[in-house]
């Protein structure tokens, strides 16, 4: 139970991340290429992630402060990879100040934090 | 004796059942709407109760708003019916509301559609730039024939978006079920034929997986692959596309600098 309880950890982070990166990085294109596609494409990653809170214990009140602090930290590392993996490649215009922010916005709304 | 030609993809009768020809003008002005012929193309075969899900679909767009066409794409086209998603583009020069279509639609018909409304511009710019809009409209059923005349263009920092949601596989092999897997690979062939400049068709993708992955489609998603085998393969194609985008965008960055 609990080895199952911790893989969907790992997948609600790996999910949720790909989300945070996928937001910062659309905001580093040029908006008027952006369709409504694009949010679409968001939205259905969240909405993924947010499955698999769904499956985490406790449902409906934030995680032990243990478990959200370990997950914050992983999201934050992941995001932050995958961005400073672009920007060493010469993508610019990534707002890595942007980082936190969302992380703690996404946490809240999937009642982690 | 004369004879009557029928097209082969029909609504509302099969072979060897009884009809009654009529002439059009005698028809009222609503059922001469909805003999209209749809247009097809790349569906070879469909079922018969799909057609009468696209025709109450027709119904629905018809009787909500004012349009130039509407397309309907995706796995619903496919044969049998565990079909993963029915996409409805709605082209049109009026602000139309989809939601409410998608709505109707939901509790007439009861199925749910994901619907895309979007005026021809941006439908062209979209089929040259995003590989998926060429993949998703390499076969569809629409009210009218699209021409098109699509010059490709390559927007990398699109495409990375596009190729981040492949990464998916990669972190989540064991907890993905064969459906999605597929779906998966199927995102990152078609942008890695979409930056070599190849047709990108639904067939087109299958083939590329079946040659790379040296696997057939059916058993990515039956889920029967082998972890280690695939995940190499997935691993260095996602890689060597990330990479051609990357240095894509460096390119644009720079050209956007002088």
């Amino acid at each position: 139970m609990a080895q199952n309880r911790n893989k969907l950890i790992e997948l609600f982070i790996s999910n949720l991340a790909n989300s945070i990166v996928h937001e910062i990085l659309e905001r580093a294109i040029d908006r008027e290429e952006i369709a409504d596609k694009y949010r679409k494409e968001i939205k259905n990653s969240f909405e993924v992630s947010k499955t698999y809170r769904n499956k985490i214990n406790p449902i409906n009140s934030p995680l032990p402060a243990g478990d959200s602090l370990f997950i914050k930290n992983r999201i934050k590392k992941r995001v932050e990879r995958e961005l400073n993996l672009r920007i060493s490649k010469g993508y610019k215009n990534i707002d890595l100040s942007l980082v936190d922010k969302e992380i703690e916005g996404y946490l809240k709304k999937l009642e982690v934090l | 004796m004369d004879q009557v030609y029928v097209p082969k993809k029909r609504t509302g009768f099969n072979i060897g059942d009884y009809v009654i020809i009529k002439p059009l003008k005698e028809e009222s002005g609503k059922d001469l709407k909805k003999l209209k012929k749809l247009y097809f193309y790349g569906v070879s075969d469909l079922e018969k109760i799909k057609l009468e899900i696209i025709e109450k679909i027709r119904g629905v767009i018809e009787q909500s708003i004012e349009f130039e066409n509407f397309i309907i794409t995706g796995s619903f086209l496919e044969r049998g019916f565990d079909f993963r998603d029915l996409d409805i583009l709605i082209i049109s020069n009026e602000k139309v509301n989809g939601n409410k279509i998608k709505k109707t639609i939901t509790e007439k018909i009861g199925i749910n559609p994901d619907i895309i409304v979007l005026n021809i511009k941006t439908l062209i710019k979209g089929l040259s730039t995003d590989p998926l809009y060429q993949m998703m409209l390499s076969k569809y059923v629409s009210k009218k024939r699209l021409i098109f005349n699509i010059k490709t263009k390559i927007n990398y920092k699109i495409l990375d978006l596009h190729l981040l949601k492949s990464k998916a596989l990669i972190d989540g092999f064991d907890f993905l079920n064969g459906s999605e897997k597929y779906q998966l690979t199927r995102n990152m062939i078609a942008i890695s034929l979409f930056l070599e400049n190849k047709k990108i068709s639904k067939v087109s993708v299958d083939r590329k997986i079946k040659e790379l992955f040296k696997t057939e489609i059916k058993d990515i998603k039956d889920n029967l692959i082998n972890k280690k085998e695939f995940l190499k393969e997935y691993k260095k194609i996602y890689k060597e596309t990330f990479e051609k985008i990357m240095k894509g965008v460096k390119r644009e960055n720079g050209s956007k600098q002088k």
